[in-house]
Formats: C-alpha cells, sequence, structure tokens
C-alpha cells in the first residue's frame, strides 16, 4: 500500500495549526458606562476576553470652549474654565489668570499668590482622593472609595469656605484673588480676606488627610489582589508618554522626575521644599502610588505655606474694564491631572483674540489606542481608569 | 533708552536701527533670558526665533515645518509633544474682537513642544493661506499630533497631508463649517449682543481710567 | 394534640404542602435577612449608616420596600431578547437555591428529605444555577451580558471540579454522602472534620465564593467592566428573582459547609435531647457567620481578572484539593 507522505504531512500540521477560530466581537463600551469617567465610548474590537483594537471616541462632552471664550470677558472666562476639569476646578483657573497678567505686566500681590498655591495644591489633593476613591472601585473594592471620599469632603469644605464653591470656586481675578468688595464707596467696605479660623482649620484637615491617606495605603497597596491587576499591567515606557504628551503623574509614574510646579514660575513653589515622586515601571500600580505619594508632598506644601504666608492686599490694582495689551503668551501650570496652559492671544480688547486651552486629560487618553492593544477586557478598564481623566478636560 | 549692555555695544554702528528699536525696547529693556535659547532654537532649525511674554517662538517656514521639529525633537531634546493649534488671522472678522490694525489674513499654525527635564519648551509657527491651507503632518515625529491634527483640521479647515486618518474628533461627522474660524458665525453672538460692554457697568464713585482705579486692596487694611 | 399534629404529618400530602410552605418562606426570608444584613454591614465597613428610614428603626424594613418596588417596576425584555429562555432563566436560578435547601439537616431528623446521595445532589444541584446564569446572559441579546454569560460559564467548568474535590475528604472520613450521616459522623468522631478538613474546607469555600460569582470572583458581573454583566438586561421581578437567589444561596451553600466540616447541629457539650431542639439554632448561628464572612470578603477585596481566576482554580486549588484527598486516604486507612 502507498501511502502519501505529502498527505500524512498535510493531515499532521493541519491538525496542529488548525485553531479554534473564534468570531470578533465589536463591544462599544460607553458613553453610558460606569467607568468611563463621562461619556467617553471605547469602540473596542474583542476576540473574548481580549482586546485587539480600542479607538476611543470623544467629543460628547464637547461645549465649544475655544470659541465661547472668544466672546467672553477676561472675567467671564474664569467661569467657563472652572468647568473643564471639574473635579480640580480651581487649578483651572490658574494659568489664564497668569496668561492675562502677563500680557498685562501685572505683579500680584504675595498674599494673594500663597492662597492661589494653597487653594491649587488643594483642589491637587482632592483630584487625587477622588481618584484614589474611583480606582479601587474599577478594580472591584468599593470600600476604599468612601474612606477617600470622606477626606475629599474635609478638603472640599475648606474650599467651599474661602470660595463660596465646591466644585467651581471661581475665585481668582485678574490681578489676584476675589477681592474686597465695594471700591471706591465708604458705605459697602467689606473686607474680604480668608475667612476666620481657615488656617487652623487647613492644618487640622491635612494632618486627617495624612492619617487617611496612610489608611488607604493600608487598605490598597497590600491587598494581594489589588497588586495582581495593576502591576505589569499598562506599562507606558516614558519615550511614548513624552511623544504622545501625556504629562503630570501619569508620566512621572514612569520614571520621569519632572514637575512643572519645579520649572515654572506661575506660582511661588520654589519658595517651598517637595519632592516630585516617580514611578519605576510606568504600569498601573506607579500611576495609583505616585498619586498616593503626590497627595503627600501637596500636604506638604500646603503647610508650609500656611506657616508662611504673609500679611497684604488680595488685589493689584487693576481697572475697572480690563483690557488686555496686544500680545500672545502661553502659560502652563501643573495641574492635578498634568500640564495644563493657556495660549493666549489678545489684541488689546475686553476678550481673548484667540484662547487655545491645552488640557493634560486630552493628551493622556490619546495614548489609549497605544496602550490598549491586545490587552484584556477587565485590563482596559484597570488601564483606562489608571489615567486618570476627566471628560470635561478631554472635550473641553 | 539703550540701557540693556548688548545694545550698547552695537549701539554705535547701528545707530539707526537703535532708533527704530526704541519703542520696542522701552517694553522689554533688557534680554530676555530665554533670548539665548530662542536664538539657539531658531539657528538649529532654521527659522526666526522671538521671545514673547516668556514664551519661546520660533517661526519656521511652512514647507520646513516637519523638518524643522524632527530637529528640535532629535537634536533640542524637545520630545515632549504638549499641543498643536492654530490662530485665525483675520481683520474683518464676525467672532471676537477684530483686530485694531489690519492684519494679514493668514492662518497660523502653532505647536509647542518642549522637554521633560528643565523645562524648556518652544512654540513652533508657520503661515499659511486661508484658502485650503495644507501642511505635513507631524503623527510621523510625535505621535501625540494625531488628535491635534485631527482637533485643528476639524475647527480650521487645515488639511494635514500624510494623517492616517484625518476625520472629526469632536463634531457629528456630518457637521459643516470650521468652527473656530473667525467667519464662522457664532449663534449666541447673533442674538445677544457683545455682552462684555454691558457686563461691567461703572461703580458709583469708581471711574474707568487705571490710575484713577480704586484698588481694591487699599481698602484692605488687614489683609 | 401532638399525637394529632404528628398523625397529621405522616400523611404524605399533608407534610409535602407543609414542606413546600416552609421553602417557600424560607428563600425569601433568608434572602432578606441576609440582604439587610449586607447592606447594614457594609455600610459599617465604609462608614456609613446604611439603611436608615425604612420601617422606623435601622431601617430593618428596607428589603421589603425594595422587594415591593421591584414587583412594581415594569418587566421589560428587550427587543433582541430570546423571550421564553430570557424569562425562564431567572427562576431556574432560583429553583436550584430551593432544591438545595432540601437536604440540609437543621437537627436530628430535622431535614426535608434525607437522601443517600445528598452531598451528590447538593453539588449537582449548586452548578444548576450557573446554567441559569448562562442562559441570562445568552438571551438578552446583549454583549454585556453574553460576556457575562460566558465567564460565568468558564467559572463554573474551573470551580466545579475543586468545589467536588474538597468536599470528598468529609465523604470519605464519614463513609456516607448523607448529609445527616456526616453530621451523624462527626458527632461520634467528636470533632468537626475542620479539624483535619481544614484544606478541603478553605478550598471549599473559595469555589462556594466562586460558584455565587461574588467578589472577588465576580466577574460575570463586574460593574465596572460588563456593566451589570448577566445581570444588565433585567428589571422588576425577574432581577428580584437574581438578588434574592444570591443571598438565598450563599445562606445555602453555607449551609452544606457548616454541614460537612463544621459539624452541622452539633455543638460539643450539648446533650442529645437539647440538640434536637437547638438544633436549627446552631446550625443558622454557624451559616450566618460563613455568610458574614463573605460579606465581609465582598466589601474588602477588588476582584480576580479572568485568567487569574481561571489559574487560581488549575494550578492551585485543584492540586491542593487533590492532595487532601490522597492525604485523608491515608489518613483514614492507616490510622
Amino acid at each position: 500500500m502507498v501511502v502519501d507522505q505529502d498527505l500524512v504531512r498535510h493531515l499532521s500540521e493541519s491538525s496542529v495549526s488548525v485553531e479554534l477560530q473564534t468570531e470578533e466581537m465589536t463591544l462599544n463600551i460607553g458613553p453610558q458606562h460606569p467607568s468611563t469617567h463621562g461619556v467617553l465610548r471605547l469602540v473596542a474590537r474583542v476576540d473574548g476576553e481580549r482586546a485587539f483594537d480600542v479607538q476611543p471616541v470623544i467629543g460628547y462632552m464637547h461645549r465649544g470652549y475655544e470659541k465661547l471664550s472668544e466672546v467672553r470677558t477676561y472675567p467671564q472666562i474664569t467661569t467657563l474654565i472652572n468647568r473643564i476639569d471639574w473635579v480640580a476646578g480651581y487649578a483651572n483657573e490658574i494659568p489664564f489668570v497668569v496668561a492675562a497678567e502677563k500680557l498685562l505686566g501685572l505683579e500680584v500681590p504675595e498674599r494673594a499668590q500663597y492662597i492661589r498655591l494653597i487653594l491649587t495644591e488643594m483642589a491637587r489633593i482632592s483630584s487625587h482622593l477622588i481618584f484614589m476613591a474611583s480606582y479601587p472601585l474599577e478594580l472591584g473594592a468599593a470600600t476604599p472609595l468612601f474612606f477617600a471620599l470622606r477626606e475629599r469632603e474635609r478638603v472640599l469644605d475648606l474650599l467651599e469656605g474661602v470660595t463660596g464653591g465646591r466644585f467651581h470656586p471661581n475665585f481668582n481675578r485678574i490681578g489676584g484673588v476675589k477681592p474686597a468688595y465695594g471700591s471706591g464707596s465708604s458705605t459697602r467696605k467689606v473686607i474680604q480676606d480668608l475667612p476666620a479660623g481657615f488656617l487652623a482649620a487647613t492644618r487640622e484637615a491635612m494632618d486627617r488627610v495624612l492619617e487617611a491617606v496612610e489608611e488607604l495605603e493600608l487598605l490598597v497597596a497590600d491587598n494581594e489582589i489589588i497588586l495582581a491587576r495593576t502591576k505589569g499591567i499598562g506599562v507606558l515606557p516614558a519615550d511614548v508618554a513624552a511623544a504622545y504628551g501625556v504629562s503630570g503623574p501619569n508620566l512621572r509614574a514612569s520614571g520621569v522626575a519632572f514637575d512643572l510646579r519645579k520649572v515654572e514660575d506661575y506660582l511661588p513653589y520654589h519658595l517651598f521644599d517637595f519632592e516630585i515622586p516617580t514611578g519605576e515601571n510606568g504600569d498601573c500600580w506607579d500611576r495609583w502610588h505616585v498619586r498616593l505619594l503626590e497627595i503627600r508632598q501637596s500636604v506638604r506644601i500646603v503647610q508650609q505655606a500656611i506657616d508662611g504666608i504673609p500679611s497684604g492686599p488680595l488685589q493689584a490694582k487693576v481697572p475697572k474694564i480690563i483690557k488686555v495689551p496686544q500680545g500672545e503668551t502661553y502659560v502652563r501650570a501643573e495641574n492635578p491631572k498634568g500640564e495644563m496652559g493657556y495660549y493666549l492671544v489678545s489684541n488689546g480688547n475686553q476678550g481673548p483674540y484667540r484662547l487655545k486651552i491645552r488640557s493634560a486629560s486630552f493628551s493622556n487618553i490619546s495614548i489609549l489606542p497605544w496602550i490598549l492593544e491586545g490587552v484584556l477586557v477587565p485590563d482596559i478598564i484597570a488601564i483606562l481608569g489608571s489615567l486618570d481623566f476627566v471628560l470635561g478636560d478631554v472635550d473641553r | 533708552m539703550t540701557s540693556s549692555p548688548s545694545e550698547t555695544a552695537n549701539g554705535e554702528t547701528e545707530a539707526a536701527e537703535a532708533d527704530a528699536d526704541a519703542a520696542v525696547e522701552a517694553a522689554t529693556p533688557e534680554p530676555h533670558p530665554l533670548q539665548e535659547f530662542a536664538d539657539h532654537v531658531a539657528a538649529t532649525v532654521g527659522g526666526e526665533g522671538a521671545v514673547v511674554f516668556d514664551t519661546v517662538k520660533v517661526e519656521v517656514d511652512s514647507g520646513d515645518w516637519v523638518s524643522a521639529l524632527t530637529t528640535a525633537r532629535d537634536e533640542m531634546g524637545l520630545i515632549f509633544f504638549s499641543w498643536l493649534s492654530a490662530t485665525d488671522w483675520s481683520s474683518e472678522v464676525q467672532v471676537g474682537d477684530p483686530y485694531p490694525e489690519a492684519v494679514e489674513d493668514r492662518i497660523e499654525v502653532l505647536a509647542t513642544v518642549g522637554d521633560i527635564s528643565e523645562g524648556r519648551r518652544v512654540t513652533f509657527s508657520t503661515t499659511l493661506g486661508k484658502d485650503s491651507p495644507s501642511i505635513s503632518s507631524l503623527v510621523g515625529v510625535y505621535a501625540g499630533a494625531n488628535w491635534h491634527e485631527r482637533e485643528a483640521h476639524e475647527m480650521f479647515g487645515i488639511d494635514f497631508e500624510g494623517h492616517p486618518n484625518l476625520a472629526h474628533l469632536y463634531l457629528p461627522d456630518a457637521f459643516v463649517g470650521n468652527p473656530l474660524r473667525k467667519s464662522f458665525p457664532l449663534l449666541t453672538r447673533e442674538v445677544k449682543p457683545w455682552p462684555g460692554t454691558v457686563d461691567v457697568e461703572a461703580m458709583p464713585g469708581g471711574g474707568d481710567e487705571e490710575e484713577s482705579a480704586d484698588g481694591p486692596s487699599e481698602e484692605n487694611p488687614e489683609a | 394534640m401532638s399525637a394529632f399534629l404528628s398523625d397529621l404529618f405522616a400523611n404524605f400530602w399533608v407534610s409535602l404542602a407543609g414542606k413546600l410552605l416552609l421553602v417557600a418562606l424560607m428563600i425569601p426570608l433568608v434572602g432578606m435577612v441576609i440582604g439587610y444584613a449586607e447592606m447594614k454591614l457594609s455600610a459599617k465597613m465604609q462608614a456609613r449608616v446604611g439603611p436608615y428610614f425604612a420601617g422606623g428603626r435601622w431601617g430593618w424594613a428596607q428589603l421589603i420596600a425594595d422587594g415591593v418596588k421591584f414587583f412594581q417596576k415594569e418587566d421589560l425584555i428587550p427587543e433582541e431578547a430570546d423571550r421564553p429562555v430570557f424569562k425562564i432563566a431567572p427562576v431556574l436560578v432560583l429553583i436550584s437555591t430551593v432544591a438545595l435547601l432540601v437536604v440540609i439537616p437543621f437537627g436530628p431528623g430535622i431535614i426535608f428529605r434525607d437522601l443517600s446521595v445528598g452531598v451528590f445532589y447538593a453539588l449537582a444541584i449548586s452548578s444548576l444555577s450557573t446554567v441559569g446564569i448562562l442562559m441570562a446572559g445568552w438571551s438578552s441579546g446583549n454583549k454585556y451580558s453574553l460576556m457575562g454569560g460566558l465567564r460565568a460559564a468558564g467559572q463554573l467548568i474551573a470551580y466545579e471540579l475543586p468545589l467536588v474535590l474538597a468536599v470528598i475528604g468529609s465523604v470519605m472520613l464519614a463513609g456516607t454522602m448523607s448529609m445527616s450521616g456526616i453530621v451523624e459522623a462527626q458527632i461520634e468522631a467528636g470533632y468537626p472534620y475542620l479539624i483535619i478538613q481544614f484544606v478541603g474546607f478553605g478550598i471549599f469555600m473559595v469555589a462556594a465564593l466562586a460558584e455565587l460569582s461574588r467578589i472577588p470572583f465576580d466577574m460575570p458581573i463586574a460593574e465596572s467592566e460588563l456593566v451589570m454583566g448577566y445581570l444588565t438586561e433585567y428589571s422588576g421581578f425577574r432581577f428580584l428573582f437574581f438578588f434574592l437567589a444570591e443571598f438565598a444561596n450563599m445562606f445555602t451553600l453555607s449551609a452544606i459547609a457548616v454541614t460537612l466540616f463544621l459539624g452541622g447541629y452539633w455543638l460539643p457539650g450539648i446533650p442529645e435531647d437539647v440538640l434536637a431542639y437547638a438544633g436549627p439554632v446552631i446550625v443558622l448561628a454557624k451559616t450566618f457567620l460563613l455568610v458574614f464572612a463573605m460579606i465581609w470578603f465582598r466589601w474588602t477585596f477588588p476582584r480576580f481578572r479572568e485568567d487569574q481566576l481561571q489559574s487560581l482554580a488549575w494550578k492551585w486549588l485543584i492540586p491542593l484539593a487533590l492532595a487532601n484527598i490522597i492525604i485523608t486516604g491515608a489518613f483514614k486507612v492507616y490510622l
């Protein structure tokens, strides 16, 4: 009997090489989904549990602030830009008013600068605490949420006490912070400064935040399952992060000790002693841990600022109707989510001629198609959450 | 007015120019600390460098756009892609304040890149014509330019040649128009006139001039 | 009077009706008690108050109010759904829970039906709920539900084995598969099998958590990934069925663990004639202790990833359970 050797080989090979053919499925994650922090939509092509192509679709919350600010006056714009990154609304205002002050050539009084700095750091703490709260939830642990949110409430209460707003403080004015009311009129003299007891209350709250961070670290960082879910997941090399414009804690988690608070002069950070925490591997775990360490550094800054806050006016002299001289400048700041900047073009009028808003989350999630290639569906959520974005900050 | 040391050195040979520069110098009496860096970048990538309000701005030819940024990335270490956008320059505008003096109608493309060690950043700019503006895509140089170029494409109508997927980013697919162009009408503006002047009415007793305005700080003895 | 009662219950139909009524009442009751416990305990762990107003004090009527609310809701069935399967799935899940109660001994002679293959029956029936879950996931016509259903199926296959293997140790020691027989064997031995079968007990509890798809094994639901998994499209009383089944299942699986490993209705030092009355209380106390642990885990741990769950089952639990059987066998033969 003649055996067809080719046929034998073919059969033996085919029995090995024929894999189970599975149907690919397009999974729409969002725009309404518990883990997309708003209205992000991910179009994921998945094969079983593995996603091989994930395309983010954004724009569900585009409010056209760049266009809108062309028909608004400078003081009105701070109201708009509060709503960009709403979990750290206060921090959004800073680079914008600094840009306007730069064009105006204004010197902001020292006390106002300190207040700005303290509130910015408190906004950072509250933003990071939200992340501390929501990230374990995305991994399935519900309890850290309440511990983190409880501490955030203390910080927000203080922010509210000073600014009147929890999420949208709208506290900065060009030339300082919200001024004493009644300028020029002797009958309506209301002195507005920090509320009585604010500094002491803040000091106390900062101590509590430190304790809470300790507690969170015990709760989350010692958990084997959290480590198994985050270590080595979503590794982001520093050079890729830089090319995509990923900034802030996400960049620092990749081992880059770069913090705009150290290199830019929008607020007097050079007066304070703080470190830049960095990660080692750039994975989800590092992104979580860097933010935890940053809370501690922010607390340090606030404590130093409270000790050293000078007295003095809250507002520089500015005209009633602010006309910003002709010019253009780009001012960027280290916001909780990363680099936030405003490219301000003025033509000498009451409103900007063009305002380009560079928001951190926009660039931070532009990495998604790269970083989500070939990951498992549960890891999509783990990586997505670790980037800590806010849709308002993405869509503007 | 020639107070800066560098100007006095050139003062004698370029006396004629010194007068012309006097007005500019009044605003910036000393060369900015970043001026040297700006000149260095401009020389390396082949463009014109300037420091405007602490922002290093380098203008390059639109044909050299990609090569200039490639040089900046490879030789200057500016590996961090911050943002890319554009400004629509127009003297006759429907939205926003008209420019006081006539400006040349053009689209200025801007891209800011920086390093991730010392905090240096450069805003590159180039000029495109208003009718069907087109420029090479930066996606090959900075991967992060992808979304920024899509945004600039839909907002300004700039065509980025070589972009892998120049689809709308924010706007619906069927949207027509380029919203950030000055010629794009803003409905709120049509319905309600410029709100700025209405909003800031003079307070009793307060003047509008800068000098006469009482700074609120003066009435804040404790603060 | 008592003679009349025993005569009455000797009648097959009367006793059947009584047992049915008891089971029918027990499921919602147990479900509500555990549901309320979960709400209050999770609130305690998370520095919250939890249910507070319903019923006037401590929110004790919260679960009743929730149940009434669920019945008021519209019974939505998606256009794409496979209607008969979609409708029957929650019933199947609940039935498996009811059927499990049959073989649990609550005291000497207090058992709905003392099957000679009680353990076998219990394990077989407990897998039925996963079939119901798979049906729910498949029939919903929703991709999230489908993925949830498939995950549930994968989980069933992976954790059914350690669940069965973990039980074998106790069965070998007792030499019977009858549930009440195993309890009696433990009374005879004078110690609960937990003392020798602690490995088996651990594996059983882990596998039971996986069978229940509770955190850390709640991938079939995984609300941050799959919205609500196989539950996504369910509403109204069908959702309530799943809801009740989850809590009742916690109870029944814990009760099986109590029977097999913790000595069932027996406590050392309590005379036998007292046990006849105290038995149910002891079983309930032990069971709720285990239920409490399950609730505790749920609000402490995050969830595993699907592949991590699989490797835990295949690489750790099954080899460990097999080793446990071999050691138990050696123990049985040589001691």
